[in-house]
């Protein structure tokens, strides 16, 4: 929906020194804050919008003659927001769903990538390709196929059919199938010498230096399944297992146009817990980015 | 007032689904769940449990899932102009015969009522019905000096001049906007306006010449600079509460909203005629599956006409803005007293006299969406009125001869 956060400009490192000599000196060494700053405020800029309208009055928000901040900030958007759809329940569930899709992906997609990259059996090629014609469906054209799956599988309705048809994903398997293969073989021919097996060499050897490739589809796979509305509205029914998603469309899908304070206030609940996982994953997040990588 | 209420087959309870979408805003939600527990709670035997489902197009998407597998929800509430797609499917329950003994035909308004009948049968009972109304800016009227909303295509197109407002080549206001998105919508209204109902059962009628008027009536307004030649559903609402468009065509469903947010007077009016007054109605009816149990169906049939008697139509149309659908609630004394406090709603009422069903064609999503661009396209001025509308009923008139034949054949 409204998260896009997979580049975030590292606003917090502001390097103390570099400040001696002048301001030539500063410039050379913190241009980069030029650049950086403007970014960064172009990505807080949807945040802050959508805090401030959070707090207006619907009338407020197209009053033109209304200021950007509300008069009074009316705080009283929240619990009306919480009282239209169980919120909290939502976002129980909401975590478990994209938690254990996240779970059951790395395990799926590590595995079959490590088959992909490294092994040789028949029919390699062909299945490899079956996998990338995956990536190639839209989602919505297999929708009644899967259904149908989950129907006999007698789970229509529960929180598994929001996990099961994704835990496998061709997409993953195909970015860390291409990871695998830069890892140089060295390393495992190596490990293969020290009596190690294919478990133990994946274990030891390809999967920390392939994290950056993880915690980039990791965050992808989160933001997806955080978000999606579409199917977890057709396979679910009841109230105690529905999603974020569904409560927030409850305040944005209206003939009426959107209750915007109302809908802002749900948003900020939505993401908050996303935004506050990635601000203290951040530096972890970064420090991957640049400290893995063969040498 | 009578109140039919015919009993379940006793002892056992019968469980059903309802799936419906929320129109107006999250609140519904609450009043829809709250009273379906009022329902069970006051009916042995019977337990409805309330499926919210997204917006139209997605209740229609999950329905249609359900059916495809064979396990279709008790009842549900689409938009009107999907009767003939769900009777495509061999989905729906007559209802006609327990309609005819209960006091359906003649406490229903006709116009409601006629929503959900194809060839003399009746398959559901309306519910939450809605029409495009004029809503007018009436600050804006009062500073103009105009005392009343238009009431002909002609006086609309005086009343957009006059009331568009530009400074050099920027543009302040401007005098009317068609809600987009829903565009396809009115414009079926101004072609009743005109005298003809655009559709058939079987095919599109948007290449008379009633209907290429219509077209070419909102080009000589674009063209005039006094209307958007293009907005979005919400995007308009929002201009017309921000004073950015003196009058906008939009849902008597958005009155609650609209009146309430702007920081203005709001006037509703009719909208304007040609030939005769004439709107299409959104909003939908309770429909009842076939692929049930008897008990189910019976069941069923108590539930939606309980969620359609006098009392709850009347508590429903006070609460969201859509109108009650029968006679009998219009007269109670909490509805007149509301019309009191809200004569804007009067007017929606009196409109619906001159209403009728919205493109119940098979495939009418598709042909919503191919009239849509062809406005869309003409008002850009990227192709003539008359063009645009030939290819358009071309287009579709063979989609729904191709649905028609795999149907047959299925």
């Amino acid at each position: 929906m409204v998260l896009d956060t997979s580049v975030t400009p590292d606003i917090a490192a502001a390097p103390a020194a570099a400040r001696r000599s002048g301001w030539r000196r500063a410039l050379k060494g913190q241009w980069l804050h030029l650049i950086m700053l403007p970014l960064a405020f172009l990505w807080l800029c949807p945040l802050i919008w959508i805090a401030v309208t959070s707090l207006k009055t619907s009338a407020e928000v197209f009053d033109p003659a209304a200021g950007f901040f509300p008069a009074i900030p009316n705080f009283s958007n929240y619990p009306s927001t919480l009282s239209v759809a169980p919120f909290g329940k939502y976002l129980v569930n909401s975590i478990i769903v994209t938690s254990s899709i996240l779970a059951g992906q790395l395990v799926t997609i590590t595995l079959a990538a490590y088959a992909f990259a490294r092994l040789n059996f028949p029919g390699k090629n062909v299945l490899f390709t079956l996998f990338l014609l995956q990536v190639m469906f839209p989602i919505y054209a297999i929708f009644l196929t899967n259904f149908v799956t989950l129907r006999e599988m007698g789970l229509v309705n529960t929180i598994p059919a929001m996990i099961v048809p994704f835990v496998a994903s061709g997409y993953g398997t195909f970015m860390l199938r291409q990871s695998f293969r830069q890892v140089p073989s060295e390393l495992s021919d190596a490990a293969r010498l020290d009596g190690c097996n294919h478990l133990e060499i994946l274990w030891h050897v390809y999967l920390p230096l392939v994290q950056p490739t993880l915690i980039a589809f990791g965050i992808i796979s989160v933001v997806t399944h955080w978000n999606d509305y579409m199917w977890p509205l057709l396979v679910t029914n009841s109230e105690d297992i529905r999603t974020l998603p569904i409560g927030l469309g409850l305040l944005a899908k209206a003939d009426s146009g959107a209750d915007w304070p109302r809908l802002m206030a749900g948003t900020t609940i939505v993401v908050s817990p996303l935004l506050v996982l990635f601000v203290i994953f951040q530096r972890r997040f970064i420090d991957s980015f640049m400290h893995t990588g063969v040498k | 007032m009578p109140h039919v209420l015919m009993p379940a087959h006793a002892a056992e309870t019968v469980k059903l689904q309802f799936m419906y979408p929320v129109g107006v805003s999250g609140d519904i939600n609450t009043i829809i769940s709250g009273m379906i527990d009022e329902f069970n709670a006051t009916h042995d035997g019977i337990v409805v449990e309330a499926i919210y489902a997204g917006s139209y197009d997605n209740t229609e998407q999950k329905v249609i899932t359900s059916l495809g597998v064979g396990e279709p929800p008790s009842l549900w509430l689409p938009i009107n102009s999907s009767l003939q797609t769900f009777l495509g499917l061999d989905a729906l329950e007559d209802i006609t015969e327990q309609a005819k003994s209960d006091d359906i035909y003649d406490d229903f308004i006709g116009g409601f009522l006629g929503t959900a009948i194809s060839n003399d049968r009746l398959y559901g009972l309306s519910f939450q019905p809605s029409t495009p109304v004029l809503y007018y800016n009436k600050d804006a009227f009062a500073q103009a000096g105009i005392p009343e909303a238009p009431e002909t295509w002609d006086q609309l197109f005086e009343t957009a001049k006059a009331l568009t407002v530009r400074d050099g080549d920027e543009l302040k206001r401007w005098g009317l906007i068609i809600g987009g998105g829903w565009h396809d919508w009115m414009f079926e209204g101004y072609c009743r306006q005109n005298g003809l109902v655009p559709w058939e059962q079987d095919k599109v009628l948007w290449d008379r010449p009633e209907s290429v008027e219509a077209l070419a009536f909102w080009k000589t307004m674009v063209d005039a600079g006094c209307m958007a030649p293009a907005s979005t559903w919400q995007g308009s609402a929002n201009d017309f509460m921000a004073g950015s468009t003196a009058m906008l065509y939009h849902s008597t469903g958005s009155l609650t909203n609209l009146r309430t947010s702007s920081p203005f007077e709001v006037g509703v009016a009719f909208m304007p005629k040609r030939k005769t007054w004439g709107a299409s109605q959104g909003g939908g009816p309770i429909m009842i599956a076939k692929n049930q149990s008897d008990a189910q169906k019976e069941a069923a049939y108590t539930f939606a006409r309980w969620m359609t008697n006098t009392e709850n139509q009347a508590a429903w149309s006070r609460a969201t803005g859509y109108l009650a659908v029968r006679k009998s609630s219009w007269e109670m004394p909490e509805m007149q007293e509301y019309l009191v406090e809200v004569p804007q709603a009067k007017v929606a009422m009196e409109q619906s006299a001159y209403s009728g069903a919205f493109l119940q064609v098979p495939a009418y999503s598709k042909a919503r969406e191919v009239l849509k661009s062809a406005i869309d396209r003409t008002l850009a001025g990227e192709v003539e009125v008359e063009a645009a509308l030939a290819s358009a009923t071309d287009e579709v008139n063979r989609e729904i001869a191709r649905v028609m034949r795999r149907q047959q054949r299925g």
